[in-house]
Parts: structure tokens; sequence; C-alpha cells
């Protein structure tokens, strides 16, 4: 019998109370029908406020459902055991100052219940893999916002999970730190893990899922791979060179753009033989050629408009 | 989940009481803390509370009431040194505190069980209060009283009566029970005036009790007065004392209760015709 | 239940590294001290100065390490969301909740023995025996922590660590004059009978927790009695614990 799925939704709703005075009540997830397949690294993405930490802290426990269900790794929602085989990673995360890194992972082992011999071991193997082996024994109060963030994806893995929920991975990592929570979350999936991961950082997003959930306003708009989701096939071909006129490539390019002293030529793939061969014809040097596709971020540009809040709502980190 | 730990508290809530309850009565329901005995005069507790004086002199009070007050002061083991103390600080606090020199006097001078029995300690606190507040005549109208009730020295009643009644708001028959003091040498009724007295200008509580209590062993003390001259009159018809108190009943003498305000049956001895109150009886005072 | 143990621990742990104890501790000792220095200049016994001051001070600090770190213990960890980690570990609300106190507790318990060892040990140098019977005072005292302790954390659980602070100072404050709320018409004959009565029903009665006096005079604190407050400080401190468990279990994080 195949393993049941990672997790699955069955319009799961939630709904805050706002105002003072004058209680209302804004929706902030609302029917969520959601599968996360195992082995897959799942991609959820949305703008701010569209209800992406809501469903994690539903998962999680921390919030109470309003409506509808939820199953994880084929166990319900309230149960326990499924979280003996699961990892959490909160956005901007706090964990606790007084403690060392070393003793946060301890302590983190001790409630799943790993003997003593194994914390220690998960421990050593936990931050060599995150990078902090050298601030083991370092309190958590002076580590710097990467490092915490480091510290708490280790104790997301300590258990050995089977389904990894990580809010916003990549939040307050410089390039360095980014790569390596990549590469991370790609070992997971080579290991068998299903990662679970909500961002905002639409190209990381792009880079690391199989499949990509968009969430607007709290409502799932879209589920499907990136090829279903964005029109994959080359839109046009960006030709960069040097030594030309600007009017010189003529009804071959689309665009033509001047950087500096060269030019950056929109060539539809079709023209591209003859574009380049204008271009040679004309004296030009040609430097590079490279193929754009449509990026998720033109997707959700296109797709949410103006109604997301537009560039606003999409701030880095 | 939350089913069970509600059905929890339905059982703890009510071991709350009652668990209260064997506390009080292994250890006493009026418990003070006697650190106040620290502070060993009033001079010198008026020192660790400068500008605070009177809540200071509030919060002894309190003390003071809550440790004697209600119907435990009619218990067992009170600890009566300590009202000495406690009346004294604060009226030291708080000199005008009225209520503490009135208070501390009655039951001061009270016999035990209710109070400490010691009139003449009873009788010293009002003449401090006296001396604090001499406008005050209600507290030399006390004054004058304790000295006629408790120590029956009825000439120097008499003059302190006078003194109030000298007082601006004094009450108007005061000069007329100090001359009944004097020619009379006192008499029950004249006692009976001064807890009528002290009746009405009491609040209700323990004092009005207590004044109260008081008029009923007067009314008792009448009423046993009465049944003793009818045992008298009885002689006088029959010659000889009745045997029994009911036999006044049988000779038509006396159709009333035989039975003193506390609904105890009065004392008699066939011998000399006395009706007395029953030693057992709560109406009991030593003379 | 090792889990409850497991974050007991941590709290122990936390607390122990938590400055305010310290503080705490030192102002305690200090006050032992000056007590010290009392008894060499009242005309009365110096011995039961010492020993009220003693416990006063035990009273006194540990009441406000009760409130102050006890508040902080829940609404600390909500406020941080430090607690976001952990609940979505197998980790119950309850065996946190629990946990947390049972950690609190044990640190009391140790500042409490620390302080008697000091007291103690103050007695001697003034070459005093201290009695076995000042233990009789200093376990109501212990238990009378716990139960605010409990109250602590029960306001946390929703509200800020300094309201919290506040809503529990009052509720300690007002039940040591619960004997004053119960007698209140000696004083005030208008209140109505329910008032008085309702009002220290819903107050915890601090005053059975107190037997510095008694013990301080070397009166024997009467048999039963530590039994019976021994019964209403568990069950007291239970009722709030369970209220407690309510309010955090029902608590969404938003």
């Amino acid at each position: 019998m195949p393993a049941p799925a990672a997790l699955v939704t069955t319009g799961l709703s939630k709904s805050y109370r706002t105002g003072h005075i004058i209680q209302g009540r804004r929706p902030a997830l609302q029917d969520l029908d959601l599968e996360v397949q195992r082995g897959e690294i799942f991609g959820y993405v949305g703008p701010n406020g569209s209800g992406k930490t809501t469903t994690l802290k539903l998962l999680t426990g921390l919030l109470k459902p309003d409506r509808g269900d939820a199953r994880v790794l084929g166990e319900p929602l309230a149960a326990r055991s499924w979280r003996f085989r699961a990892g959490y990673l909160p956005e901007h995360p706090y964990l606790y100052d007084y403690l060392t890194a070393a003793e946060y992972l301890d302590y983190a082992g001790r409630l799943f219940g790993l003997p003593a011999s194994r914390r220690r071991e998960k421990t050593r193997e936990l931050l060599a893999l995150v990078g902090l082996e050298r601030s083991a024994n370092v309190p958590l109060r002076r580590f710097s916002k990467g490092m915490v963030q480091r510290a708490g994806l280790a104790q997301a893995l300590v258990n050995d999970p089977e389904l990894v929920i990580l809010d916003e991975p990549m939040s307050g990592l410089d390039p360095i730190g980014r790569r390596l929570v990549r590469d991370l979350i790609l070992g997971l999936r080579r290991a068998g893990k299903t990662v679970f991961f909500s961002t905002h950082i639409l190209s990381d997003a792009e880079t690391l899922c199989d499949r990509v959930g968009v969430l607007r306003a709290g409502r799932l708009v879209r589920v499907g791979t990136l090829g279903e989701l964005l029109r994959l096939d080359v839109q046009h071909m960006e030709v960069l060179v040097s030594g030309l006129a600007p009017d010189a490539p003529g009804p071959w390019a689309r665009r033509c753009e001047s950087v500096g002293e060269r030019l950056r030529l929109e060539v539809d793939e079709r023209d591209l033989g003859r574009a380049l061969a204008a271009v040679e014809a004309a004296g030009g040097r040609i430097l590079s050629v490279q193929p754009v596709r449509q990026t998720l971020e033109d997707y959700f540009f296109r797709e949410m408009g103006a109604a997301a809040g537009g560039a606003s709502a999409w701030g880095e980190g | 989940m939350t089913w069970r730990l509600a059905l929890l508290l339905v059982l703890l809530v009510p071991a709350v009481p009652w668990s209260q309850a064997q506390i009080d009565r292994r250890a006493g329901a009026f418990r003070v803390q006697e650190e106040v005995l620290y502070l060993w005069s009033g001079t010198r507790v008026k020192r660790f509370f400068p500008g605070f004086e009177d809540v200071a002199a509030d919060l002894y009070w309190l003390r003071t009431v809550q440790y004697f007050g209600g119907q435990r002061l009619f218990a067992a083991n009170k600890r009566f040194e300590l009202l000495r103390p406690l009346i004294e600080i604060s009226t030291t606090l708080d000199p005008r505190l009225e209520m503490a020199y009135r208070y501390g006097a009655i039951f001061l001078s009270e016999p035990s069980p209710i109070g400490a029995g010691r009139p003449r300690e009873g009788i010293e606190v009002l003449e401090t209060g006296v001396r604090n507040l001499p406008g005050s005549w209600r507290l030399r109208q006390d004054l004058g009283f304790f000295n006629y009730l408790y120590l029956h020295d009825s000439e120097r009643a008499a003059a302190i009566l006078n003194e109030a009644a000298a007082l601006p708001g004094a009450a108007f028959w005061l000069r007329t029970l100090a001359a009944d003091l004097l020619a009379k040498g006192g008499d029950r009724a004249a006692s009976r005036r001064m807890w009528q007295q002290m009746f009405d200008q009491a609040e209700a509580g323990i004092i009005k009790e207590n004044a109260r209590m008081r008029l009923q062993i007067l009314d008792s003390l009448d009423r046993g007065d009465r049944l003793s001259r009818l045992a008298a009159e009885f002689q006088r018809q029959r010659g000889r004392l009745p045997a029994r108190l009911d036999e006044l009943r049988v000779a038509g003498l006396w159709n009333g209760p035989l039975v003193d305000a506390a609904d105890v049956s009065f004392g008699y001895d066939p011998k000399t015709g006395r009706v007395f109150i029953d030693k057992a009886s709560p109406m009991w005072r030593p003379e | 239940m090792s889990r409850l143990v497991a974050v007991a621990a941590n709290t122990f742990r936390e607390t122990v590294r938590e400055r305010v104890l310290y503080n705490l501790v030192f102002f305690a000792i200090l006050m032992t001290l000056s007590g010290l220095l009392l008894g060499q200049l009242s005309i009365r016994q110096d011995e039961k100065i010492l020993k009220d001051i003693g416990l006063a001070a035990m009273d006194l600090f540990g009441t406000l390490i009760a409130i102050f770190i006890g508040t902080g213990l829940v609404s600390k960890e909500i406020e941080r969301r430090s607690l976001y980690p952990l609940l979505a570990k197998p980790l119950t609300r309850g065996e946190f909740f629990l946990g947390k106190f049972a950690g609190l507790a044990f640190t009391l318990l140790v500042n409490v023995a620390v302080m008697t060892a000091g007291l103690a040990l103050t007695l001697l140098a003034t070459g005093r025996r201290p009695a076995l019977a000042l233990l009789g005072a200093v376990y109501p005292i212990l238990l009378g922590l716990l139960l605010v302790v409990a109250f602590a954390m029960l306001f946390s659980t929703q509200t800020s660590a300094a309201l919290a602070a506040v809503l529990t100072v009052g509720v300690v404050v007002a039940g040591r004059f619960a004997d004053v709320v119960r007698n209140m018409r000696e004083v005030a004959p208008d209140v109505p009978p329910w008032l008085a009565e309702g009002l220290y029903a819903v107050l915890p009665n601090f005053q059975n927790f107190d037997f510095k006096d008694k013990v301080a005079y070397g009166d024997p604190v009467p048999g039963g009695v530590l039994a019976w407050v021994t019964i209403y400080g568990v069950v007291w401190i239970a009722i709030v614990l369970c209220l407690g468990l309510v309010s955090f279990r029902s608590r969404d994080f938003q």
C-alpha cells in the first residue's frame, strides 16, 4: 500500500477577530484544500498577509482551525503521534537566549524522548550540518540573526523528521547561508524527506520546488509544478553585442537597449539566426546569447496584479 | 480533556472552605500578627510611620477589632493582654480615635469571659481619652458611668457627669442623673438609664450588643426581685415560704414566666425566699 | 511525564541563569543580617527579632521572586515566541505549563532552603541554637510561595508579564488581608454579609500560611494545623493551576 500523502488539508479555515470595540472577523485562511506528496519539496508562496503563516500555525497546533481538517503523515491533525516524525521552523525563530546552541538542541532532543547518546550524536551532526560547530557552546544570546536562523533549522531536524515544515527558512541569511540552506533542503529530498516551506523569495521557490502552491488573500489560487504554472517555453532571446550603433540591428530586434557601450537586444527565438548574422554583417561583436523564460515573479505580477499590493508586497527577506 | 479538568475543579472548590474551617478550628479564626508587640509603645510606633499616622492608626484599630470582634469575644482563651497595648498604640497614633477609647474601656472592664475583668484599666483608658479629647462629652459621660457601674463610686461618678453636662452639646439629663446618684447613692434605675444611654448612642455592633445584654441583665434582676417580693407576700399569706417558685403560679400570685431574659430558670433559695439569677445563665454576673 | 520533567529541568536552568534571582537573594541576605544588627540595638529578645526578620525576608523576597519570575515564565515565552518551536514538538500544552510550574517550584524550594540555612547559620553565629521548629514556619511560607507562582502563571497566560505581575500583587495583598475582609463587618456593619463572605470566598487566605509569630515566640504549632494548611494550600494551588491550564490550552497564538 502506498504511503499516505505527507499532508492533506480539507476546507481548513481560520479567521481572526479584529477591532477593539466593534469586533469584526477577518478571514485569514479560507477553505484550504491542499495535498503535499511524500518526498517532494513543496513551496507555499504568497504576498504578506495572504495566510501562509496562519496555515503553518494551524498545522503545528499554535492555532485552532475554525473549520476544516487536516491529516499529517496519515494521522489526524490533533494526534500527537505525527509530531514525533515532523520538524518545524517558525518565522523569525526565537530560541532561549540563556542556552547555548548545543544545550538547546539537547533540550529539543529530550522533548522527542531521544536517549542521551543519540542526543549528543545528533547535536554534533546537526551543528556541523548548519555550519555552527564552532559556536556550539556559545550562548544563543550572542548569535547573529543568521546564526539563530541556522540553529532554528537544526532544532527542526533533531528527530530526523519525515516531514519538515519551514516558515521563511531563508530569512536573515547572507548568500552563503542561503546556499547552505538550499543545499540542506535538496539533501533532505535526496534522503526521501518531504519539505513544505513558505517563502516570499520567489527565486528560492523557483530553484527548489517540485510544486508550488500560490496563496492570495487567504485562498489557494493555483497549485502545480512550475512547468504547469509558468509558460516555461522560451519567451525571447537576449543578445548582448558591442561595437554597433543603436539603430543598426534593424527589424530583427524587438527591443534595443544601451548598456554603456554595449547594446542589449531582445530577439524573438525564431529570428535568432538572422539577427546574429545581421549583427556580424554590421560589424558588431556578439558577447552573449541567453534565453529568457517567464519567471515566477512575472507570473505573480501578471496574476496578482495591483490587487495583491504590487511590488511592495514582495519585499525581499 | 477539558471536562476532566472541569470535574477536578468542581471537586476541589468545596475543599477550600472545608479545609479553612478545619484550620480555624485548630488555630483560631482571628489570628493577629503578634509582631505588633515589638513596637512596644505607641510613641515608638509613631516614629515608624511619619506622615501616615492616621492610616496606621486605622490599621491597628482594624487589627484590634478583628482580633476581639464579634461573637468570638464570647469564646474561651482570648488574649486580653494584647488589648491594652493595641488600644494604646492606636490612640497614640491617632488620639482622636474616640471609638477606640470606648471599646477598650468596655472590654477591659467587663468581667471574664466577656472581657478582661480589669475595670481600673478600662477607666484609665477613658481617662486618657478624656485628656486627649476634652471636648467630648460622651467620653466623659462614659467615664462617669463606668465609675458608677464597675467601681460603684457614685460620688465620683456624679462629679464627672456634672463636668460632662457642662460641655457643649451634652445631653440635658446628665445633671438630673448626677443629682440622683448623689441623692440615692445609686440604684438600679440609674444603672438602667446609663446602659440605656449607651445602647441608644452606640451604632449596631458589639458595643450595642453589650449594652443590650446589660439591660437584659437588669431586666432579669428586676424580675428576680419581683419574684422575691412575691415570695415574701406568699409567706405573709400562707405563713411559710414557697418550696418552689411554681407555687407562686399555683397561688395565683404570678402568671408570668419564671425564667430570666435568657430563658434560664431562676434560682430560688426556699430558706430565705430569695430569687436570683442562676449561675449557669449567661445573664449571671459576679457582684 | 519525562517531557514534563525536561521542561521543569530547563525551567530551573532558566531561573538560575536569570539575574533577577541573585539580586533578590542578595537583598534577602542583607535583610537577615540587618536583623542581626537590630537585635543588638533592641532591649527585647534579639533572637526573636532575628528569627522574625529572617522569616520575613524569606517571605517577602520569596514572594517577589515568585511574582516576577512566575509572570515571565509563560508571558515571556508567548511575547517572544520562543514557545512556537516547542509546541510543534510532541509536547502538550499541559506538559509545558505544568513543567514550567514544577521548575520554578523547585527553584523556590532551593531558595528557601538556602535562606533557611543562612538564618540558621546567623543564629548559630550569635551563639543560639536554631530550633527545628523553625521549619514549622518555613514550610507554610514555601506553600504560600507556590500558590503565588500558580496565580502568576494563570494571569500570564492571558496578559503581558507586567500586567500579570500587577494582578498577582493585587491577589497577594488582598489575600494577606483576607481575615480583615472576612471580619470587615465588625468595623463597617453596613456591609452586607453576602459581600463580605463572597469576597472572602474567592480570595486565598494567605494568613493561613503565616506561622512566623507562633514560631518566633516559641509556641508550638497546634497539632494537625500544618496538615490542614497543606491540604488548603494544595487544593488552592490545584484550582489555580487547573484554571491556568484551561486558559493556556484555549489560547490561540496569533
